[in-house]
């Protein structure tokens, strides 16, 4: 079994604390939004801190999972009246962030971005005290090309260190693509019947943030709000089709899923036809207009007659 | 004078989503052109496809379709200069999306039908109806729409107690 090293970690959390101290007290930031220690062995939390003083708590481990981005957008309205936010990032929240930029939810002058050369997290935190290896790595990890993150404003010393591993999730995506249609209805049919609608994965997303949900409307009423397998399978392929182009693959959906359902395996599988049909990437740079959203006369139109 | 109506075992429900500019009065054409085309069609009129929203062609699975027809002006003719050309690349992403999870795309046609374009719209019709009257109902979504479900299985004995409890 592969270990991962996260040695480093102590050094970056070293630095995280210096680093939040000095942008608090020189009134860089208003609040810096990090990980802190949570109450079981070796399990993080998320924090917003305020004060220097408080600089001490933050820190960075394999257990601090969290996309952080979540808290700007459901807080975006907040940031003017605030002043500038310092946050945590790993490579893939920063991409969260990146797409929230380019849909105007928020601005890269209001925050300051504390980047982390990251080798991986782990997959659950049911165990946060356990080694970080090939099989409790977070299968993103394993898929991740931004272990350093760029066009931060302070990144911590440190070079990630990272295996060459098998990648879960393109493995899982081509088993599915092979069988037949009928196998594919079943397999997701089985999935998405375990749902019980509690729409964790809605609240975890930074992307879900419209005030009124499509699937929260009665009038008329798109999507069954009762978790029967019907409603489930309409709500799962809705999530799937809004996020596509834009979902930054942080995987918190399908972590914090109680009832185990592959939420990333759909994000993954739209982020892959949306690279092959219009050479899209969702998370690298700045843009206004994502690949739904915009056109070009070019493209393809094969399957239309 | 009609020809003489074939009698079928299955009649397919098709549902066609037409942008009111181009394939509705390609539709009207065909019907004032008195042209026949198989009644299995209801036809429901947008105001262009960029308003075809993808729930609406899976809404339609899960009411009873057995068959989803989409169609609008030719690119470089919608009435709002670029509703097609975004719905285009919605619909490439949905029917990727559609086939992932296991719905079969044959039941499912998108065209361009312009106004004056009636035999297009009847061929597509005809085309679309036959192919799914020989594939059959569209029994996936039905069964899901009937069916009733705990989360998850009740596959222990623990389970299985509470169950017969209630
Ligand atoms: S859909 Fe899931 S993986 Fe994608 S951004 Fe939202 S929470 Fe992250
Ligand atoms: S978190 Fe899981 S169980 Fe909850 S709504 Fe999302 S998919 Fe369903
Ligand atoms: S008006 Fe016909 S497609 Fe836009």
């Amino acid at each position: 079994m592969t270990m991962i090293d996260t040695t480093s970690y102590t050094l970056i959390s070293e630095a995280i604390k210096t680093e939040a101290k000095r942008i608090l007290t020189d009134g860089t930031v208003t609040a810096v939004v990090g990980y802190a220690a949570a109450r079981r062995k070796g399990s993080v939390q998320p924090i917003v801190i305020t004060t220097p003083e408080d600089a001490d708590k933050l820190l960075f481990s394999k257990g601090a999972v969290n996309n952080l981005a979540v808290y700007l957008t459901k807080a975006k309205k907040e940031i003017p009246k605030t002043g500038r936010i310092g946050i945590v990032v790993k490579g893939c929240d920063l991409k969260a962030l990146v797409g929230l930029m380019g849909e105007s939810q928020l601005k890269r002058e209001n925050l300051y971005l504390i980047g982390i050369p990251c080798s991986g997290v782990l997959g659950s935190i049911i165990q946060p005290d356990t080694e970080l290896t090939e099989d409790t790595i977070a299968p993103k990890c394993l898929e991740c090309d931004v272990h350093m993150p760029t066009g931060c404003d302070f990144i911590p010393q440190g070079a990630p260190i990272t295996p060459e591993l098998e990648k879960k999730y393109a493995a899982e995506i081509a088993r599915l693509e092979a069988l037949t249609p009928a196998e594919r209805w079943s397999y997701w049919k089985e999935q998405f019947s375990k749902c019980i609608k509690c729409y964790a994965c809605r609240q975890v997303c930074p992307f879900c943030f419209c005030e009124q949900c499509l699937c929260d409307r009665n009038k008329p009423q798109m999507v069954e709000s009762t978790p029967r397998p019907a409603g489930n399978f309409a709500w799962h392929v809705i999530r799937a089709m809004h996020l596509a182009g834009r979902c930054a693959g942080c995987a918190e959906c399908e972590r914090v899923c109680p009832m185990d359902i592959p939420l990333n395996l759909l994000n993954r599988k739209m982020a892959k036809e949306l690279k092959e049909l219009y050479d899209h990437e969702a998370g690298l740079e700045i843009n206004e207009k994502g690949p739904l959203s915009m056109f070009n006369e070019k493209d393809d139109q094969s399957f239309i007659k | 004078m009609h020809p003489e109506k074939q009698k079928h075992d299955f009649e397919p429900k098709i549902i066609a989503f037409v942008c009111t500019w181009c394939t509705y009065a390609g539709a009207d054409l065909a019907g004032t052109s008195r042209m026949q085309y198989p009644s299995n069609v209801r036809v429901l009129k947008f105001p262009c496809t960029g308003r075809i929203d993808p729930v609406f062609i899976l809404k339609a699975f899960q009411q009873g379709a057995d068959g989803v027809l989409v169609s609008g002006c030719h690119p470089g003719d919608c009435h709002y200069i670029a509703g097609n050309f975004h719905a285009r690349r919605r619909f490439a992403t949905f029917r990727k999306l559609l086939e992932f999870v296991g719905v079969d795309l044959q039941r499912l046609q998108f065209s361009w039908v312009s106004a004056a374009e009636g035999g297009k719209w009847v061929e597509m019709v005809t085309d679309l109806t036959e192919r799914v009257r020989g594939m059959g109902p569209m029994v996936e979504f039905k069964e899901l729409a009937m069916e009733e479900q705990w989360s998850g299985a009740i596959n222990t004995e623990e389970l299985k107690e509470a169950y017969e409890a209630i």
